[in-house]
């Protein structure tokens, strides 16, 4: 079994983010680049999947971004015991994830993985859709917020979470493409020995060119409004009641 | 006099020499593996060492301690009846073969004087014990011992035997005969009861409490080099579940009562966590079976992480052990297997992108207080605690501190470079992390001279651990030390206007492992003279569960560590608890709050700098 | 034209489509666009009667036996397959988790782009711009797809709509889709959905949550705001001291020793707000907040404050909710 794990490095939550001057970027200087979270929990999933089969499978971590950004998603992914690392090099601000599910895929295609697997989004950017766009792109079926995973014959089994505590199990054939649901496991810390066997790992380098003609980009970033005027609500317990029940049909639509 | 004929007497070499070579036999197996063991014994500071012998062991100031003072009492009339009786036996052994160690004038004398009184106390004494533990049970002392009966029967009847000996109360020489086999068989008895069993202190505590490390915690440095060979580094990881010597000799030396598990935050909070066991006993059957030391993966791992490496186990261990196996547990999960709780990966990634605990990218603290030159006298240490706001309202503390020293005309400043010390990496067990901490740290502080922190951990890692990996050329103090300094030399005045009623919470990091009880002391009392003590004080107090990185423990689970502490301070209907660390005052305001019941006024919870800058003039 | 997608949610129409309706319609009238209605799959004859009043161009109806249970497979190759055949300029739907399962794949398959979880739409002349959330909502940003793609897929978060807004009129035409599917399009399978019940909550994930604190005074006052979720539909949290009493158990705690929680509404009950609290949920997009002391902290950071004893007020509401 052959299972690749797109990780990414997004700015931690605890980073201050800024608008750079360009207005369509983040300072990145200030930003302190972690793994993404639910990105890790896809790679242990396929690390569990290796050791469970125990048939000399192999997991590779794959990223794209800039050198600086993501060489720590790349080492962290060995130690914790990936077998290889594909990094697709590219310092552009397209924010398309089209052209980027494309330049992954190119990438992808002679490899012949029978898993590609994606944390469920990116906590910067947020698109929600490169594991699917990968899928699609390389003839694979897929699934979504999957949150338990069986392997069997030729096949893998996912329970997927829907919407108020649904929950729906999905059979896919190899090859499938499953964006991970954290949550699902309890992704492991770098042993010492990982950490110092990762060094001797293969770390396959690409230069990699995103399409100039994307389909769509960001104009601007701006700070969502934050200024907060608090309204008083007192009174009589049922003019109180009226009001909030006023509040919560129509001005946050919480009920209908 | 009794006669022996020839074959009583190889009948009795016979049996005294089985019994001596079984003795000598498990007591060598053990010290086998014992001597398996990481880094030797250190018998440094030698009086100290023999002074704690004679405090511990002669004078039993650790087993007549606490709620313990009876028991502990009764225990030292058993022993000092087996001392006594050391000549006796002998004198016993020998009469068979014909030789009389004593005449009989001194017999007689010996006999009045230390044989009857000890057989009585050590009677006395074994018989409250046995009532003690078979009646009422205390709960520390675990489940049904056999031995224990054994021994008390054993002990008693060599008593009766030898006052009816010395009391002339047979006439028969066949009786006198039997009597004097009696005695013989349950000495000989002995020697295969002891070396199997918790008895077993009775040889090795001495020893023990004698080699004993100073150092609370110890555990040894485990410095890891990245660019290590693979071979080295297998080594280092095989070497992650060994125990050091110090450590396999307590195992053998326990004597299973308990006291560690009675003190422990975790246990009493309604963890798992009974370093009793999961630290001490529940090693020893691995150790016997594989004649090795390497165990540290027998040790429970959940119970492991529950530990608030507080050091109160070892603090009242009667034996001389260290208990606390936290460190070794949590080394070997992180380091060898990689296993640590998600709370504690998102702790140990922030330490390692950013330097400090919450991966915080700017501190504002940091830019409120003056950069710290050359020129200036004492390095402030914050530490990630003030730093970063951890409780908000300490940062007043922090004000409250330089208060102080601007009052006394000292001049310090803030390192703008300031790593977290490592604290949590290092209690946690990942000694990477606090590897790279520390020797960042390290590389700025030899620049300095004079370093003092608000924060005990801070103190504690700046000071002894870095001193296990680095030569230090600088020296740090804890801020309640140099406030208590600044009072001696007069360079600040109190007026005693604190009027409320005030007590002193001690962080363990303080009084136990810096051995630091005064100087909070000294400083409160100037400031409030109506001051009194917690029930649990001093080298004896009870942790506020923020210790061994527990701070970060998101989910409390069922248990009530972190409460413990709190609940105390409420019912000592004090006014005002004074602690002398962050994470205890946070502890306190988070605790005191919620818990004290509705209608009551809170307690206030103040830094040991806060009572003081109150009442400068 | 515009293609609004009806999703079906356990025999419904899902709240997210109906709100993509309204999208649809308000992109409609600002672009000059008809606006037509798919009733695409599973259940899509029953979407179809209850979409009838729903004012549109036409209704389209698609339906076939391998898509009568929601398939990623069948469900992109179906839709594909329309946009081919209608051309809209604009495909929109709710950002629902089935979404965003399938429509990366229409996306990929017809090379067009899709902008998803849209929380507001601008407009630049007659070209729009939409507005989505980045950075964990630290940021927004202003998209625009490329006006070159002849079609363009669009998701908007929930509430970004109102299902009020919806035009009704009824449609002026009703088509039926001829689906073609063949066995190989479909090469995943799927079991039917079910229900679990949660031991741990993921309290982050929450779209409403009621939180407790020390307020309620008592354990036996609890049941008390749990209805109050149940009526919401919220989770049920709390500050740390009502965990730390043993009145709910500790996954529940929102806080600097909890979850920290960004929920679009926050109602907090009896909460007094110390800072260990309010860094855990400051992040909520609304807060209420009931408390009897006009100086609770968590006053300064609610967008109502609801100064008044909730022993009253959270019967009441609970029963006007249940209404």
């Amino acid at each position: 079994m052959k299972i690749a794990v797109l990780t990414k490095a997004i700015p931690s939550y605890e980073s201050s983010i800024r608008i750079d001057s360009s207005s369509t970027w983040i300072d990145e200087s200030v930003v302190n680049f972690v793994v993404n979270e639910s990105d890790s929990y896809a790679l242990e999933e396929a690390l569990q999947i290796k050791e469970k089969l125990d048939n000399g499978s192999e997991v590779v971590v794959v990223t794209m971004g800039s050198q600086d950004n993501t060489s720590k998603v790349l080492k962290d992914g060995l130690a914790k015991g990936a077998d290889r690392a594909i990094f697709i090099q590219n310092e552009d601000s397209n924010t398309d994830p089209l052209s980027i599910a494309k330049l992954f895929s190119q990438n992808l295609k002679d490899e012949n993985f029978d898993l590609v697997f994606s944390g469920l989004q990116s906590d910067d950017l947020g698109s929600g859709q490169t594991g699917v766009l990968i899928g699609e792109l390389l003839g694979m079926s897929t699934a979504t917020l999957g949150i338990e995973t069986d392997i069997q014959d030729g096949k893998i089994k996912i329970k997927r979470e829907l919407e108020s505590g649904w929950f729906q199990w999905v059979t896919l054939p190899f090859p499938a493409s499953v964006s991970i649901q954290s949550g699902i496991n309890e992704p492991r810390y770098p042993s010492l020995k990982g950490i110092m066997g990762a060094k001797r790992k293969e770390s396959k380098v690409i230069d990699g060119q995103l399409s100039d003609d994307p389909k769509q980009n960001f104009i601007n970033l701006f700070v969502p409004k934050t200024e907060k005027a608090t309204e008083k609500i007192e009174g009589d317990v049922d003019g109180i009641v009226a009001k909030l029940m006023d509040i919560l049909k129509n001005k946050l639509r919480v009920i209908s | 006099m009794i006669k022996f004929s020839l074959l009583e007497q190889i009948v009795l070499i016979l049996f005294l020499s089985s019994g001596l070579s079984f003795f000598l036999y498990q007591l060598l197996l053990r010290l086998k593996i014992v001597l398996k063991g990481k880094s030797d014994f250190s018998i440094d500071q030698l009086p100290d060492r023999l002074l704690r012998v004679f405090n511990e062991v002669i004078l039993h100031k650790k087993v007549a301690s606490g709620g313990r003072k009876f028991a502990g009492i009764m225990h030292a009339f058993v022993m000092y009846g087996f001392i006594f009786f050391g000549l006796i036996t002998i004198n016993h052994f020998l009469m068979a073969f014909g030789i009389h160690l004593f005449n009989e004038t001194f017999r007689l004398w010996y006999f009045k004087i230390f044989g009857a009184p000890w057989a009585f106390l050590c009677s006395f004494g074994i018989l409250a014990l046995a009532y003690r533990r078979f009646v009422l049970k205390p709960k520390a002392l675990g489940k049904f011992s056999a031995t224990s009966g054994v021994v008390t029967i054993f002990i008693v009847t060599l008593m009766i035997t030898y006052l009816i000996d010395e009391l002339h109360l047979l006439k028969s020489p066949v009786a006198l005969k039997v009597n004097w086999w009696l005695h013989s068989g349950v000495i000989g008895g002995f020697l295969f009861l002891i070396p199997k069993s918790k008895h077993m202190h009775l040889v090795l505590s001495p020893f023990n409490i004698f080699l004993k490390p100073f150092e609370i915690p110890h555990h040894p440095a485990i410095p890891i080099d990245l660019e290590a060979s693979e071979e080295e580094l297998d080594n280092l990881l095989l070497d992650l579940s060994r125990l050091s010597k110090d450590q396999a000799l307590d195992i053998f030396t326990c004597v299973e009562c308990g006291r560690c598990t009675d003190v422990c935050p975790a246990n009493r909070g309604g963890g798992i966590l009974d370093p009793k066991y999961h630290f001490i006993l529940n090693l020893k059957q691995p150790m016997l079976d594989s004649g090795d030391v390497n165990v540290v993966d027998k040790i429970n791992v959940e119970a492991g992480w529950e530990c608030t490496t507080c050091q109160a186990c070892t603090e009242v261990c009667p034996v001389g052990n260290h208990v606390e196996k936290a460190d070794e547990i949590r080394s070997f999960q992180v380091l060898a297997e990689g296993d640590v709780p998600q709370e504690y990966q998102k702790l140990l990634r922030n330490l390692q992108e950013t330097g400090n605990t919450e991966g915080a990218s700017s501190s504002d603290l940091l830019k409120q207080l003056p950069a710290y030159t050359s020129d200036k006298e004492l390095v402030l240490w914050l530490g990630c605690f003030a730093k970063h706001a951890m409780d908000p309202n300490f940062i007043g503390s922090v004000k409250n501190f330089t208060k102080i020293l601007d009052s006394a005309g000292v001049t310090y400043g803030v390192l703008s470079n300031e790593q977290c010390s490592g604290d949590p990496a290092n209690k946690l067990g990942d000694k990477l992390t606090y590897q790279l901490l520390m020797d960042q740290n390290v590389e700025e502080l030899n620049k300095v001279k004079n370093v003092t922190t608000m924060c005990p951990h801070c103190v504690v890692n700046l000071q002894k651990e870095y001193s296990k990996y680095h030569e230090i050329k600088y020296e740090v103090k804890h801020h309640t030390q140099v406030i208590s300094e600044l009072l001696e030399q007069g360079k600040i005045n109190i007026n005693p206007g604190s009027l409320e009623k005030v007590t002193y919470h001690d962080p363990c990091n303080l009084s136990r492992t810096l051995d630091e009880v005064s100087a909070p002391r000294n400083a409160i009392k100037a400031a409030a003279p109506d001051f009194f003590e917690l029930d649990e004080s001093g080298k004896e107090t009870l942790c506020c569960g923020a210790g061994g990185a527990l701070w970060w423990k998101k989910d409390s689970g069922k248990g009530r560590t972190h409460l413990l502490r709190a609940e105390q301070v409420i019912e000592s209907k004090t006014d005002t608890v004074v602690t002398g660390c962050n994470f205890c005052y946070g502890m306190m305001n988070q605790g005191i709050g919620p818990l004290t019941p509705a209608g009551q006024e809170p307690i206030k919870v103040k830094d040991v700098a806060d009572i003081v800058a109150e009442n400068l003039v | 034209m515009i293609l609004v997608v009806l999703e079906n949610q356990r025999g419904n129409i899902h709240a997210f489509s109906k709100e993509a309706v309204a999208a649809g319609q308000s992109l409609g009238s600002k672009l000059g666009m008809d606006v037509s209605i798919l009733c695409l799959g599973e259940n899509a004859s029953s979407l179809k009667e209850q979409a009838n009043d729903y004012k549109s161009k036409s209704l389209i109806l698609a339906e076939h036996d391998m898509i009568s249970a929601y398939s990623a497979d069948g469900y992109s190759k179906v839709l594909s397959d329309v946009i081919k055949d209608v051309s809209p300029k604009y495909v929109i739907m709710g950002h629902s988790y089935m979404v965003r399962d399938f429509l990366p794949r229409v996306s990929a398959k017809l090379d067009i782009p899709f902008v998803s979880d849209i929380i507001s739409v601008t407009y630049d002349g007659d070209s729009p711009i939409f507005a989505r959330q980045v950075f964990n909502a630290k940021l927004a940003t202003n998209i625009q797809p490329d006006s070159s793609s002849n079609t363009t897929l669009l998701s908007f978060q929930s509430a970004a709509f109102s299902s009020d807004e919806i035009e009704l009129g009824g449609s002026d035409a009703v088509s039926v889709f001829e689906v073609s599917l063949n066995a190989e399009d479909i090469k995943s399978s799927s079991e039917p959905e079910f229900q679990e019940s949660a031991s741990g909550v993921d309290l982050t994930t929450a779209d409403v949550i009621v939180s407790v604190g020390r307020g309620i005074e008592s354990q036996d006052n609890i049941p008390m705001v749990e209805s109050l979720a149940k009526a919401m539909g919220a989770e049920i949290a709390s500050s740390r001291p009502v965990v730390d009493m043993g009145w709910l158990p500790s996954y529940r705690q929102v806080g600097s020793s909890g979850q920290s929680v960004s929920p679009n509404l926050y109602f907090s009950v009896g909460i007094s707000g110390a800072i260990q609290h309010v860094v855990g949920m400051k992040g909520s997009k609304n807060i209420i907040a009931i408390n009897k002391d006009e100086e609770a902290p968590i006053f300064e950071i609610a967008d109502y404050a609801v100064i008044g004893d909730l022993m009253e007020i959270v019967p009441k509401l609970t029963e006007e909710l249940q209404k």
